[in-house]
């Protein structure tokens, strides 16, 4: 296979998702500030400096900056609450992982309904140190989202208040699905899968309080709840996988 | 169909010509036999559905519920949303793992007699999605009674895998009652399959992933799609 492949080299049209986007003729456009500007990230160069690495434009009119990981937070606040800036709406929490080594992307996706104006935000984590500041205090928003980017991709966000898996059960220890270097099936046999998927229990990770949530219908919204005792544990299903009889 | 014909609609030969009575040393009796047949007369016209419909199969499934296809017309009066009143479980759509205990207590709910139907590729075998996240056929969860094939498939293939189950019922006997019917409950909530059958079940087809369970990436220079699948 190896050396057939100076063949397919040029025209496989999966180069670009091998490669990723900088290495691909055509595709995003690295721009200098005279050539193509965005108002946002002219004033975030202006105040921030070095912190801004660089921008791009990418599918026409979608504008990515990127900026330094560590002062995410800072940033992020300053694009909220400057009165130019204004991007009150955080539309997406999400993260890119390119494979090969490379640096993984946590991307902020901005919405400024006072402007119209969108601004996409990307900051880059070393592999060895997937850590960033969450910015749940800043959008309330991005606290299923972070979430959500730790469950699949094992980014921790420091400051979030409640980081656990959202997607994946709660008992799943095979690490995060959608890094480059997990197997597609999992790491675990298909039975250990499926031992694991039936003896998932939700009182082991849930307390008393929140199994109850939407349990009473006709309880008045905001009222005192009565917790009852937490039930009996039934019989752990964690059994060897035999057949009865 | 007549009583005496014996043939079943997949091309089957049944051994016990319906409702005629079979004397001879350990067979049905003749009030078992009659009693059979009035009761499994009643069984399989009057089985109410528990849809379980997760994708588009589920589509498929409400069509053949509606008007045009109407599953009514065999005794599905109607979708029975709750699984103590119901006697078919219509599993329509894929299952993710974090929904297989789902699929099983409601299975381990309905009363008996109970049967099951799978319907769609996914269901059955996992179908297009052999992935980390996926039930790779719902025999593993819970006993399927028939597989209806598809992606998805049309109303008149469910209507055809229901018109099986009522031919199955046809074949039940209140003499055989521990053999058709026997439910340990203990086996509440674990899975159908056993080990062994699972990793039979789920062996690798091959996929063009370049990874196996093991290493993780088997390669990470360029993709060549033909040839990149792993034994």
């Amino acid at each position: 296979m190896t050396e057939r492949e100076p063949a397919l080299a040029r025209d496989s049209a999966l180069d670009a998702v091998e490669a990723g986007p900088s290495a691909v003729s055509g595709a995003p456009v690295r721009l200098d500030e005279a050539s193509a500007s965005h108002p946002s990230v002219d004033a975030l160069r202006a105040r921030f400096g070095d912190a801004v690495r660089h921008h791009e434009v990418s599918a026409g009119d979608q504008h990515v900056v990127y900026v330094d990981a560590a002062r995410n937070r800072e940033i992020l606040g300053w694009l909220r609450d400057d009165r130019a800036a204004h991007y009150d709406l955080l539309a997406d929490v999400t993260a890119v992982d390119f494979g090969a080594g490379r640096p993984l992307q946590v991307v902020y996706q901005l919405w400024s309904m006072r402007h119209r104006r969108a601004l996409r935000v990307k900051c880059e984590l070393p592999l060895s140190h997937l850590v960033i500041d969450s910015v749940e205090p800043l959008w309330k928003t991005a606290d299923w989202l972070e979430r959500e980017v730790y469950d699949l991709f094992g980014v921790k966000f420091s400051g979030h208040p409640d980081l656990r898996r959202i997607l994946m059960p709660e008992n799943y220890a095979e690490g995060h699905p959608l890094r480059k270097d997990f197997p597609l099936r999992g790491r675990f046999s298909r039975a250990e899968q499926t031992r694991r998927a039936l003896s998932q229990d939700p009182h082991d990770h849930y307390i008393p309080a929140e199994l109850e949530i939407g349990r009473d219908p006709q309880a008045a919204p905001g009222a005192p709840r009565q917790h009852p005792e937490p039930p009996a544990k039934r019989p752990s299903t964690n059994r060897p996988l035999t057949r009865g009889k | 169909m007549g009583l005496n014909e014996g043939r079943l609609p997949g091309g089957g030969v049944t051994s016990r010509p319906g409702g005629l009575p079979l004397v001879g040393a350990g067979g049905p009796t003749f009030l078992t036999t009659k009693v059979d047949f009035v009761v499994n007369w009643a069984r399989r016209n009057s089985l109410w559905p528990m849809p379980f419909g997760t994708a588009c199969c589920a589509i498929e499934m409400m069509a053949a519920a509606a008007s045009d296809f109407d599953v009514a017309r065999f005794g599905m009066e109607r979708m029975s949303f709750s699984p103590r009143q119901a006697d078919v479980l219509i599993c329509a759509g894929r299952v993710p793992y974090k929904l297989a205990p789902v699929l099983r207590r409601i299975w381990d709910q309905m009363p008996q007699p109970k049967w099951c139907v799978s319907m769609g590729a996914c269901a059955s075998s996992g179908g297009v999605f052999d992935a980390y996240s996926m039930v790779q056929g719902i025999d593993t969860i819970v006993p399927v009674d028939v597989y209806v094939p598809g992606c998805p498939p049309r109303p008149e293939a469910l209507l055809y895998g229901l018109l099986m189950i009522q031919e199955k019922i046809r074949e039940e006997s209140l003499a055989r009652h521990g053999e058709h019917r026997a439910e340990d409950p203990l086996r509440a909530g674990t899975p159908e399959a056993t080990e062994e059958e699972v990793a039979g079940l789920t062996g690798p087809f091959g996929n063009s992933t370049r990874q196996n369970r093991v290493g993780g990436l088997v390669r990470t220079d360029r993709p060549d799609r033909p040839d990149d699948r792993q034994p």
